[in-house]
């Protein structure tokens, strides 16, 4: 049985947002159906693009087995900083889980799964957002 | 002349120390919240009830020497089910600080919708609380916190927290405080925080967005205390949102009658 720490947001993040305790429940089920251990979550700081707990729940390693997250885009935002993250789990020979999306992270080969998700939402997100409005008539004195 | 709220002492003392600390407003309501906890401790221990307010407050003092530290978290957690089940225990915690609310919150409140239990035994490591403001993990800088201790807390059983005159200091330097070790950031206001003594029959009310925490209980007794968040109702609120964490408890009459007004129709 994998000892995972949690480890959940306090702030929107790629403009979603859970509640605390519903992240904390996405956790507990994700655990119980795979057979982990979830220990007591981390809640990372409300500031934008904090990672000031995840680097205190990284610096956990090897003690625990890995860390499961509520969600992959709570991953950092900066993509060097979010390989980093992985680079230092699978050192330590640990797993990140990310439990809404059901995914895990044992190797280069779901890295870059998990990657490739986060690029298409980051995509998604700076793409424009429809047409842009027809210009109307000019109109005397504009 | 200006018509203006009138100097509020009560208010004035709580921006310039983070808290304060008082009687509690209700002596019934206290020695409820306090024998009903004792009973559902007791019943969670198969153990008889203790009979009255000394005997319950003995009885949660020593409570390390029928639960171990491996079983206190479930333990504290079959507790805290038991108590928040029992529809006295909110409307009981609102009236032992009520008056201490209203006048650093307001008269319009919404109030957390369970109320928490910390139990600290004595050189037990595995419930301590780093420093930390509540802030820091969504809460909303409106919120403060009612925090009624069930036995007497004093020394290294209480909480402490770090006064307003040194909390900007520490804000300033926040990445490098907060990110390091929770002993460290400890070690670097140590000489600063202040270590709130609060006997059973005061309750504290204090500002959540001031780091605080608690140590390592080197006491002999066992520390019990509750923590439950207030803020206006009509207040921005944070990641702890009005229905999910929070629940509207006192909305006067000029409210009520407001948010069911409807301008005349027209057609």
């Amino acid at each position: 049985m994998s000892r995972l720490r949690g480890y959940i947001f306090s702030r929107p993040f790629m403009g979603e947002r859970a509640p605390q305790h519903v992240q904390n429940i996405v956790l507990r089920d994700y655990c119980q159906r795979r057979g982990h251990e979830l220990l007591l979550s981390a809640t990372e700081y409300a500031m934008e693009d904090s990672t000031l707990i995840l680097e205190t729940v990284l610096g956990e390693l090897p003690a625990i087995d890995g860390i499961v997250m509520y969600s992959l885009f709570q991953l950092p935002r900066d993509p060097a900083e979010r390989r980093g993250v992985v680079e230092r789990v699978l050192a330590a020979g640990g797993s990140l889980h990310v439990a809404v999306e059901g995914m895990r992270i044992t190797d280069a080969v779901e890295a870059a799964a998990v990657e490739q998700c986060w690029m298409v939402k980051a995509a998604m997100e700076s793409a424009p957002q429809g047409p842009a409005p027809a210009a109307g008539p000019e109109r005397e004195g504009s | 002349m200006t018509a203006g709220p009138a100097p509020d002492a009560l208010g004035e003392e709580w921006l310039a120390r983070g808290y304060v600390i008082r009687d509690v407003a209700d002596a019934a309501a206290h020695e409820w919240i306090v024998t009903a906890t004792a009973r559902v401790a007791a019943e969670a221990l198969g153990s008889p009830a203790p009979a009255g307010l000394g005997a319950s407050i003995a009885f949660m003092d020593a409570i390390h020497e029928r639960v171990t530290p491996a079983a206190l978290n479930d333990f504290r957690v079959r507790v805290i089910h038991g108590i928040n089940a029992l529809p006295e225990l909110r409307p009981a915690y609102f009236a032992v600080a009520r008056p201490y609310l209203e006048s650093i919150v307001g008269n319009e409140l919404a109030m957390q919708q369970r109320v928490n239990l910390s139990i600290q035994m004595p050189a037990d490591a595995s419930s301590l609380l780093p420093v930390h403001a509540d802030t820091w993990s969504g809460d909303s800088p409106y919120e403060v916190v009612a925090w009624l201790p069930l036995v007497h807390c004093y020394g290294t059983k209480a909480m402490y927290i770090l006064p307003p005159r040194h909390a900007a200091a520490f804000d300033a330097d926040f990445a490098r405080r907060a990110g390091a070790s929770s002993e460290s950031a400890f070690d670097a206001m140590r000489d600063q925080v202040e270590w709130l003594e609060v006997r059973s029959g005061q309750v504290l009310v204090f500002d959540q967005s001031l780091p605080h925490g608690n140590r390592v209980n080197d006491e002999a007794e066992t520390r019990w205390s509750m923590n439950c968040r207030f803020k206006g109702v009509f207040t921005p609120y944070g990641d702890k949102k009005l229905g999910e964490f929070f629940e509207p408890i006192t909305l006067r009459p000029a409210t009520r009658r407001g948010m069911g007004y409807r301008l005349p129709g027209v057609r």
